[in-house]
């Protein structure tokens, strides 16, 4: 480490230099790993200091600002790996460095694991396509369609559906009009019910779904023949 | 201790960022914004200026988090790096282009009023002790209050190469102290 280094990793995070200097610091950052790791100690040393910055609750409107400008900038799927390749490299850095760390480097591999789990989770958590299913009569919606990135399909009510004796509700999807509509799901009363789309192509945007009243047992030609109860297309949820 | 558990949350809400998770990005700002406009505030002296810091800040902690490297430092310093860098980009910025308030004099900055604030088992608070009180100034009104040397030296009575002297030396001090 040079004397010269450690003083300009310690005056940039103290704010000391000028704007060339800063420039001229910051790329030094990203391309020299030996002063990153100078810059990185200093930020750990002085942080408490900004622990005694007063805490001011900043205006309402700036969240709604921040999210507005977020907008719909997607992050890929990719850009994970490189996180959790260092994730992993990182605990292997760790349990090199000595032994001593090994208690460390196991928290922290818990840690690190729980929030990846969590964060895979939340990914197949939010839909890729959701239909709202309406009624055709009274324009209510009946039913929630969520389709999931890893192809899974489930259908929620959202209201009571009279079933009379001898009857089921038949669920539909229809991607393709020359293909027809094709049953991806049958319930004797309205349920929270996993849809088997498995052989069909993956769900896409403005992609049918629609729930019809058919005999207990299911519709006996295949195609849809009682009344549509409840009909929508997918959409992307933002 | 509690700042580890905190610091386990934060990095558990930067990696769901880095998958384009929202929620996540609103724990951080529930979590951080105030202090991170307290922080803001401190070096701009401007309350519209620390907010825009702040906006500025979480656009870039959403679109960066997947730099983010657990094996380098902590969330927490991340998210304050990130932060410090728009507040001194921004205050840059408006030394450019002066307004008339504020220029020179700094009346109600003190140094001692951040460093009376850390805590009692802070190592930078124990190593800041063991500093003179000048040198100990001038490391806290940069850091804290984004004081340039040249506004070190005014504020300090001191040349500008004394006031350069003091920020190295306690600066290098404190290195020594915590290691």
């Amino acid at each position: 480490m040079s004397e010269r280094d450690n003083i300009l990793a310690a005056e940039f995070v103290s704010g000391l230099l000028d704007a060339t200097q800063r420039s001229e610091a910051e790329r030094r950052i990203a391309q020299d790993q030996d002063f990153a790791r100078l810059v990185e100690q200093w930020r750990t040393r002085l942080s408490d200091l900004d622990q005694t910055a007063p805490a001011l609750p900043p205006d309402a409107a700036l969240w709604e600002r921040i999210e507005r400008q977020i907008g719909t900038q997607a992050q890929t799927a990719a850009a994970t790996h490189g996180l959790m390749s260092r994730l992993w490299n990182s605990i292997e850095g760790l349990r090199a460095a000595t032994a001593v760390s090994l208690a460390s480097a196991l928290v922290f591999a818990i840690i690190a694991g729980a929030a990846l789990t969590y964060a895979t989770r939340e990914a197949f958590r939010k839909p890729v396509y959701v239909a709202v299913l309406v009624s055709d009569d009274t324009r209510q919606p009946g039913a929630v369609v969520n389709a999931f990135a890893d192809g899974r399909v489930e259908m929620i009510p959202l209201a009571e559906i009279n079933v009379p004796p001898g009857r089921a509700l038949e669920i539909w999807t229809l991607w393709d009009r020359n293909v027809g509509p094709r049953s991806v799901g049958l319930i004797d009363r309205a349920q929270t019910v996993r849809l088997n789309l498995d052989k069909l192509p993956p769900t896409g945007p403005d992609q049918l779904f629609e729930i019809t009243l058919e005999p207990a047992g299911g519709s006996p030609t295949g195609r849809p023949t009682g009344p549509v109860l409840f009909k929508g297309t997918t959409s992307r949820p933002l | 201790m509690d700042d580890q558990a905190d610091d386990a949350q934060l990095t558990a809400a930067l990696v769901r960022c880095a998958i384009g998770d929202r929620a996540a990005l609103r724990v951080i700002f529930d979590a951080e914004a105030a202090r991170m406009t307290g922080v803001a505030f401190r070096i701009l002296r401007r309350r519209d200026l620390a907010e825009e810091a702040v906006q500025d800040a979480f656009l870039r902690i959403w679109r960066l988090a997947r730099s983010f490297d657990p094996a380098r430092g902590s969330a927490r310093t991340w998210i304050y790096a990130v932060l410090r860098n728009r507040a001194l980009t921004l205050l840059q910025d408006e030394a450019r282009y002066p307004t008339s308030e504020g220029d020179g004099a700094w009346p109600e900055v003190s140094a001692e009023a951040a460093f009376a604030l850390l805590p009692e088992k802070s190592a930078l608070r124990r190593c800041l002790e063991q500093l003179d009180l000048k040198r100990r100034a001038a490391v806290i009104l940069a850091y804290a209050h984004g004081m340039s040397h040249g506004e070190l030296a005014g504020k300090l009575g001191v040349p500008l190469g004394t006031a350069k002297s003091w920020t190295r030396r306690g600066l290098l001090s404190l290195q020594e102290c915590m290691g």
